[in-house]
């Protein structure tokens, strides 16, 4: 009862030296925070790597969907845009046109909107255990890249395949940068995108809407001919870094055009400052990530 | 706690300092830590403004609900520290922020390295098999490739899955899955280690491999906290207990004495009393030796 307890009372003073602490949750320096996750590396490649294999495991089909979607994809628009609507007006190979642009466009769609929710969808590990966060995203980019890479075989397959048949020149091997650059690019709108769903969960919602709009505007399954006529559009649709990436790669692997620089700049441009703008961003709220949404 | 204890500053439990003043083997200290959170509610009392309708009508109205308020206290070395307190008094809160689960909403925590909780709660995926989810599990609290092959073996020989490891999740009883996110979240080796009702969980032969472990990895802890409603768990294995209630620190010290206490409050709240009850509460929160923490440069 109260009355056994010795009343004391007051407050006692405890001098502590920081030497030696280190404060909890505390959110570490941009390039310490780089180094972290730099140490995680091997947790991202796991990561990325067990997902990757699981990613089907429900279908009969299993990792066979990775390839056959965008083909069911391409075929899709091939129906409506290529044979209904005729869009294909004036394009040498349509068919080739149409793959790189769906096969090349479905590796940032997929980056993004996967990346945009990797915190949301991994709660619980973040609940568990402590990382950097940024691993997240990062290990949905890289998984997307180790799929992209099959998914490229498959359309220089299909390239090759489906006639009229284009030829293997050196200017092929361009499609290894144009790859590392396009992921760059997704991995800094992931992180930004990834920032504000998780302040602003509704966002989520408006991504799929955002990445059809880009869709149409890229130039997937129409020429940018079309704007010839139309100055002001036929510049705008040039400063798309996705139409840039379909451009490039289009050059390369069908025209044997050395790919202009002004694509190149743009998309660097693009890639450079998303990458800067989402890191900073990313890494700015790191520890209210931690923060429990009640 | 005797004078001459209070004029130095040092506890009970820490060993004698060589310099006066000066707190050693300090493992966690806690500096006016508190915790508000935003609830997402309507709020019956209050002015009724146009603001206030508009939130309410779109459902984004929150409410801040006090979990915490502003709590000093130090842990040493070598203390096994027990947090008591009902329901609902702020304890898994409180460890939450020693772990950086969540960020205080004022105040810091400052400890040799960030505590870890130990209980059931690493984060398993179904797809994947046992063996990989050892993996991803020990790769995300940091730990490098040799030293999680090193750990491999041991992990898998506590949770008892030496047959099942190599199939996917899915396919676990919940016991196995229960058993093997234990002894995923007690592979690493914490210097400081908290223990949240942990003991609680699988059949009578794991709670005893369970209980071996667990004392095993606090005779490596430097400092250990136990939350636990055990009073006698709480009585066996700790040094120091405190007792949290409502959001606050009521009780600090020797275990025998503050679990005492905490029986006759807990009985006569469970009794429906409230003024008893209300009156010990005002009375310990007078006798607690309040800390005040002083940063030397």
């Amino acid at each position: 009862m109260t009355e056994q307890v010795t009343p004391i009372g007051g407050t006692q003073r405890v001098q502590v030296s920081p030497e030696g602490l280190v404060k909890v949750g505390a959110r570490p320096g941009f390039f310490e925070y780089a180094r972290q996750i730099w140490q995680f590396r091997s947790f991202i490649h796991f990561d990325s790597r067990s997902r990757i294999a699981t990613g089907n495991s429900d279908d009969a089909l299993g990792r066979i969907w990775l390839v056959l979607n965008p083909i069911l994809n391409g075929a899709t628009y091939f129906f409506v845009f290529g044979v209904l609507l005729n869009t294909a007006k004036g394009i040498e190979n349509f068919i080739a046109y149409l793959i790189i642009g769906v096969f090349m466009f479905r590796f940032t769609t997929g980056s993004i909107t996967q990346g945009a929710r990797a915190l949301n969808n991994n709660q619980s590990m973040m609940r568990a255990f402590n990382f950097p966060r940024a691993t997240l995203p990062l290990a949905v980019n890289v998984r997307e890249l180790m799929s992209q890479v099959i998914v490229i075989t498959t359309m220089l397959v299909l390239i090759l395949a489906i006639p009229p048949l284009e030829r293997i020149t050196w200017l092929w091997f361009l499609l290894v940068p144009v790859v590392l650059v396009q992921f760059l690019f997704n991995l800094g709108l992931s992180l930004l995108l990834c920032r504000i769903v998780t302040r602003l969960p509704d966002v989520v919602n408006l991504i799929s809407f955002g990445t059809r709009i880009w869709l149409y505007l890229s130039c997937v399954f129409f020429s940018l001919e079309r704007f010839e006529n139309h100055p002001g559009i036929y510049q705008a649709m040039q400063l798309n870094p996705l139409f840039c990436v379909l451009d490039i790669t289009r050059d390369i692997l069908l025209y044997g055009n050395v790919p202009s620089l002004e694509r190149w700049a743009v998309l660097g441009a693009w890639t450079l400052v998303l990458l800067i703008v989402g890191s900073i961003a990313f890494w700015k709220a790191e520890e209210s990530y931690n923060q429990e949404r009640a | 706690m005797t004078e001459q204890n209070l004029e130095q500053g040092i506890t009970q439990d820490a060993p004698q300092n060589d310099e006066p003043g000066l707190d050693r083997d300090v493992a966690v200290v806690v500096d006016r830590v508190s915790m508000t959170y935003k609830v997402r509610a309507k709020d019956d009392e209050g002015k009724r403004t146009l603001r206030r309708r508009a939130l309410d009508f779109i459902g984004t109205a929150t409410v801040d609900v006090h979990a915490l308020k502003e709590l000093t206290f130090v842990a040493h070395r070598g203390e096994s520290v027990g947090v008591i307190g009902t329901n609902g008094s702020g304890k898994s809160t409180l460890m939450k922020i020693l772990t950086g689960q969540i960020n205080p909403t004022s105040g810091t925590v400052h400890a040799t390295s960030t505590p870890v909780m130990l209980g059931v709660n690493a984060a398993l995926q179904p797809q994947i098999s046992g063996n990989d989810n050892i993996t991803l599990g020990c790769l995300a609290m940091g730990m490098t490739r040799r030293q999680l092959e090193a750990k491999r073996e041991s992990i898998i020989a506590l949770a008892g899955l030496q047959d099942s490891i190599h199939l996917p999740l899915k396919s676990y009883s919940s016991g196995m899955s229960a058993r093997l996110q234990f002894a995923i979240a007690t592979s690493i080796d914490p210097d400081i280690l908290i223990i949240d009702e942990a003991l609680n969980t699988g059949d009578a032969q794991f709670r005893e491999k369970t209980r071996q472990h667990l004392d095993s990895l606090r005779g490596q802890a430097g400092c250990v906290f136990l939350v636990s409603h055990s009073l006698g768990t709480i009585r066996e294995m700790c040094s120091r207990v405190l007792w949290i209630e409502r959001g606050e620190l009521i009780m600090d010290g020797d275990p025998a004495e503050v679990t005492e206490q905490y029986n006759s409050y807990a009985g006569q709240m469970g009794r429906g009393r409230i003024k008893r009850p209300r009156q010990q509460r005002e009375a310990l929160k007078k006798q607690l030796v309040k800390t005040d923490v002083v940063w030397s440069p």
